[in-house]
């Protein structure tokens, strides 16, 4: 199974530079995710065969965590690849130019999956730091000079930042001496033996090394612009599930801070920084012009939730999990529908955009659906999950904290809310209506996103609620 | 033999800092490269040659050939100006320089005192090249300075982890081996493509997007 999510990417990336033929391409774009998807649901019921040789073996594997990981990351590459089929469709893309795409996005695909099953805490860095490389190219692929720009900070300030991970991972290696061992296994396994004065130095640099990845406050400065600059479907797969691969790689590292009994130090980190990034983006939420970067802000607080979900212990961590599905995929349903706005009105501006509904109504609705449901409101399961860290905060004794954290999201809910309801109603000239109907593929993949989050918001099917608690149980 | 090497290492970060050509950035660079492939060949408890031609290869042929060799390359065919153009002025940047060394030694003193099982001296020396790479990126204007300084950093980085005897395996330092390459690689062709486009290497004309 492994072998299937590491290599089948990399041999049809291959296979689709060499036949260079436009239907070649978009079948194994479809057909990738799709096996994706089905590797995935395999291992929810713990069907897995394994074909790679022993000693390659213990360097990846399946854990309750990462499954639910891969889960959303099949469900929204599967999104992202339909609506690339509308977004070659409307730029008239050459064959040359959809096979690069493809199969950098292959390789893209295949390094998160890497971080995802890695066992081995410094192969975890490797692939995150792969998955940057691979994700500048497609942020470039426009050849504009503001996705110049943006590619060029992405890549750099992530890099840096990466780098300072690494500095911490070789601190941990000097405080687990004793057992010289960077496998999660062994590092869950003897956290009483780390020497806690480096353990809780490198947890610093990793939160801040593998937070850069993850777009939190006050190290998001790449975020908005990659997003905003990044073609939509690449927008939709890095929002969707690049931030969530870079929050796995700290999730484990707090598994270690929990198996040695150090978590109130990292919790204290992690509630300052969710809590800094629901700030930051409140104050920009309200300000901002552009419909893409108005988006991307909602990633960096959607992040900083699950920051202060993981950091309220137990009872946070399974809301954390529920509001990672869905902001997952209510981002990536937002994201490929920025994208036909843009195609409908040529333009990133909030202010030039008037009249979704009337201009074009299936787009318009999926764009205020969403965004009730990134909202939080009910019957989208971001309520449950917001609704459980409110919990989660009386539970830990922290109540008072529940008032600036309604303060800030309802700013940032009509921060938002405000800006696409200008953008969806009002009025435009009688022939514009529903003049410019999109292709169906312009549609389909939000429409199955938006399905999983009621089907999950109003009655969560057993499969689906145990993958959530077997992940939630990773930590405690 | 291996204590020399490392205040040679040291003393290359003062070079830098002092430098106002970009040429002699890739020179050190090589030259650091060279110094690494020694230190680790000192260290070398036990002679399994696949480990050593891996080693090898990544200091010696790509930190020290491959990758100055390639940077060079870019910056001669670029034309860049000799400048290396800082935002503070040579002589603070100097005094700046003494304070992490002043840094490094006293964390080289204090790890020594802890008993931590690091090698003082390469733990100090590598502090003061991460801590000084990154002053230097934050404080130079070219974009190819960035990158070079970028190096310099990864560098501090490999030295950071000889001080510490464990070793990782072979998987992961290949790895990020290939992250480095291809890393920089990436570097050079979004940094060619810069100068086409934005028709300048200050990082200060990146200023399309913002809020």
């Amino acid at each position: 199974m492994v072998s299937i999510l590491l290599f089948l990417p990399v041999v049809f990336g291959i296979i689709v530079l060499l036949s260079n033929n436009k239907i070649v391409t978009r079948i194994s774009l479809l057909f990738i995710p799709i096996i994706y998807i089905t590797v995935s649901v395999l291992e929810w019921f713990g069907i897995n065969w394994i074909i790679l040789p022993g000693w390659l073996n213990i360097y990846f594997n399946f854990d309750s965590i990462g499954i639910l990981f891969l889960t959303v990351l099949s469900i929204v590459f599967l999104a992202s690849a339909i609506y690339s089929i509308f977004y070659f469709d409307e730029h008239n893309y050459s064959a040359q130019q959809e096979t690069v795409y493809t199969s950098t996005i292959f390789l893209f695909a295949a390094a998160m999956a890497g971080v995802l099953l890695s066992t081995h805490l410094a192969l975890t860095w490797v692939f995150i730091e792969a998955t940057t490389l691979t994700s500048a190219l497609l942020i470039y692929f426009e050849k504009k000079k503001s996705s110049l720009e943006a590619a060029w900070k992405y890549i750099y300030i992530c890099s840096i930042g990466i780098t300072l991970a690494f500095v911490g991972i070789i601190i941990l290696s000097i405080g687990s001496r004793s057992f010289n061992s960077l496998f999660f296994s062994d590092l869950y396994l003897h956290a009483a033996e780390i020497n806690p004065f480096w353990l809780q130095i490198s947890f610093a640099f990793i939160l801040v090394g593998f937070g850069t990845k993850i777009g939190i406050a006050p190290i998001h400065a790449w975020l908005p612009d990659a997003h905003s600059e990044a073609p939509s479907p690449v927008s939709a797969m890095l929002s969707g599930t690049l931030l969530n691969t870079a929050f796995l790689g700290l999730i484990r590292v707090q598994g270690v801070m929990v198996h040695a009994h150090k978590e109130s130090f990292s919790n204290f980190l992690l509630l300052i920084t969710g809590f800094l990034s629901l700030l930051i983006s409140a104050v920009f939420m309200l300000q901002i012009k552009n419909y893409k970067r108005m988006l991307a802000y909602s990633s960096i607080e959607n992040m900083g939730i699950l920051f202060i979900g993981i950091a309220l212990g137990k009872p946070g961590i399974f809301a954390a999990m529920i509001l990672l599905v869905a902001h997952s995929l209510s981002k990536t349903s937002l994201f490929l529908t920025s994208g036909n706005i843009l195609h409908l009105f040529k333009s990133k501006k909030i202010n030039n955009v008037q009249g979704l509904l009337k201009k074009d109504s299936i787009t318009g609705w999926i764009w205020i659906i969403s965004l009730l449901s990134i909202s939080g409101l009910p019957p989208f399961p971001a309520f449950i999950a917001k609704f459980l860290i409110v919990k989660a905060f009386f539970a830990a004794g922290l109540a008072w904290l529940a008032v600036p954290f309604f303060i800030l999201l309802a700013v940032i809910v009509y921060g938002m809310g405000s800006a696409f309801f200008k953008m969806s109603f009002g009025e435009i000239e009688i022939e514009d209506r529903n003049k410019l109907r999109l292709n169906y593929s312009a549609y389909a993949g939000q429409i199955i996103l938006l399905f999983l989050l009621l089907i999950i918001g109003t009655n969560i099917p057993y499969a689906v609620l145990n993958l959530l608690k077997n992940a939630a149980g990773f930590l405690y | 033999m291996s204590n020399i090497l490392i205040i040679l290492l040291g003393t290359s970060i003062l070079y830098v800092f002092a430098a106002s050509r970009i040429e002699s950035y890739v020179k050190t660079l090589a030259f650091q490269g060279l110094i690494l492939f020694l230190l680790v060949i000192l260290d070398l408890k036990e002679i399994n040659w696949l480990n050593i031609a891996f080693l090898a290869v990544e200091t010696l042929a790509i930190k020290g050939f491959i990758i100055p060799f390639f940077l060079l390359r870019v910056i001669r065919k670029n034309e860049i100006g000799r400048e290396v153009e800082p935002y503070i002025s040579q002589f603070y940047s100097m005094l700046i320089a003494s304070g992490i060394f002043i840094l490094g030694f006293v964390v080289a003193y204090w790890s020594a005192k802890i008993g931590s099982g690091v090698k003082p001296l390469y733990f100090g020396v590598s502090i003061v090249l991460i801590v000084a790479s990154l002053f230097l990126i934050v404080n130079r204007k070219r974009i190819i300075t960035h990158i070079l300084c970028y190096m310099i950093l990864e560098n501090g980085i490999f030295l950071l982890s000889l001080s510490v005897a464990n070793e990782m395996p072979l998987l992961v330092n290949l790895g990020v081996l290939l992250d480095l390459f291809v890393g920089i690689y990436l570097f050079v062709i979004f940094f060619n493509k810069i100068q086409e486009m934005f028709d300048g290497n200050h990082i200060d004309i990146l200023t399309e997007l913002k809020d």
